[in-house]
């Protein structure tokens, strides 16, 4: 992961975005619900990562050091976006919220759904290791914090994971799953 | 990048979220990077488009000012303008001859101003008084009128 590039070197970043960009992308459509909104995160942060490149030391994956920039960036989205719904809430006051489309709740995939209504640096953790195959050092590099927390946050998140996709309420059941096989994974 | 950590995922919830991820298309449009870093270029090089416009104003306003495209034209006209422009040291020193004369009150405040008139006055006095007499007697005082009579007659 990111091995032989060179801080500064216009190629290396380059042949860095080829690689990175599907695999940060789709992290970060794991944390917010709106490609659109995924899609200008990950350029924002591919644009921050560029100025810093002359910056950036090899002691740390190129890949993961962008991931880090990304999440923070997506953090920062999801927290204006909900100042922006608080905002809605406020101004439709008395008024009836709009219904979902129910094509858009037939095509959305559950345990996406269930990904991204998790803290960012939770969702982030589960899809670094359980996607990207990162190790607890990685991640650790990725979300700025340590192994220790990483593997507390990886803990955390499966079992609020695990919790939201057995919830009977859910509305958004698992569709892939057949009633067998997914009874068999709620006792596990 | 293998994991350390035991997974607390199930194996098909694993499976699940790689299939789900992979199914995610990455619009692969323009890097924004790119457009980015357009105008870092574009500042790096103002100080060079400054430099340059400034040379172009300069020589524009020379070749206005002298109505010739030659530079050296232009260093001579400065020259010769800057040395027009010098003060010169000899006004100041030659006033107090040419007060004497009969000069005008600004260039002179150390003198007094009573000296002068008392000598002016005096010299118009003794023409006056003396030209009469040789006018009245012989008539031949002034050289206009002693030459033009002899070739009349």
């Amino acid at each position: 992961m990111g091995e032989g590039y060179q801080p500064g070197s216009r190629e290396d970043f380059d042949r860095l975005y080829r690689v990175a960009y599907p695999r940060v992308y789709r992290t970060l459509t794991a944390l917010l619900s709106d490609p659109a909104a995924a899609e200008d995160c990950a350029q924002d942060a591919f644009v921050q990562a560029y100025h810093a490149w002359s910056r950036w030391r090899p002691n740390a994956p190129a890949e993961a050091w962008v991931h880090r920039i990304a999440v923070n960036r997506a953090i920062s989205y999801r927290r204006s976006a909900r100042l922006r719904t608080v905002g809605e809430v406020l101004m439709r006051l008395g008024r009836p919220a709009a219904a979902a489309d129910p094509a858009e709740q037939a095509t959305q995939p559950d345990l996406l759904t269930a990904l991204r209504a998790l803290p960012p640096k939770l969702a982030a953790a589960i899809v670094l290791r359980h996607y990207h195959g990162y190790n607890n050092r990685e991640i650790a590099t990725a979300l700025g914090v340590s192994e220790r927390t990483v593997g507390t946050r990886l803990r955390k998140a499966s079992e609020r994971l695990r919790r939201a996709l057995e919830s009977p309420f859910s509305l958004d059941a698992p569709t892939a799953f057949q009633a067998g096989k997914r009874d068999s994974y709620v006792k596990h | 990048m293998s994991s350390t950590d035991p997974d607390d995922l199930h194996p098909t919830l694993i499976a699940r979220l790689r299939a789900e991820l992979n199914r995610v298309r990455p619009p692969y449009g323009e890097p924004r990077y790119l457009t980015a870093a357009a105008p870092l270029r574009a500042w790096r090089l103002a100080p060079l488009a400054l430099a340059i416009a400034f040379t172009g104003i300069v020589a524009l306003t020379a070749y206005a000012a002298t109505g010739s495209p030659n530079p050296a034209v232009w260093t001579n006209r400065v020259e010769t303008v800057i040395n027009s422009t010098q003060p010169s040291p000899t006004p100041e020193q030659e006033p107090p001859e040419s007060q004497t004369v009969g000069a005008p009150p600004a260039l002179a405040p150390s003198h007094r101003p009573t000296a002068p008139p008392t000598e002016q006055a005096e010299p118009p006095a003794s023409p006056e008084h003396e030209s009469p007499q040789p006018e009245d007697h012989s008539g031949t005082t002034s050289g206009a009128r002693t030459s033009s009579p002899t070739p009349d007659h």
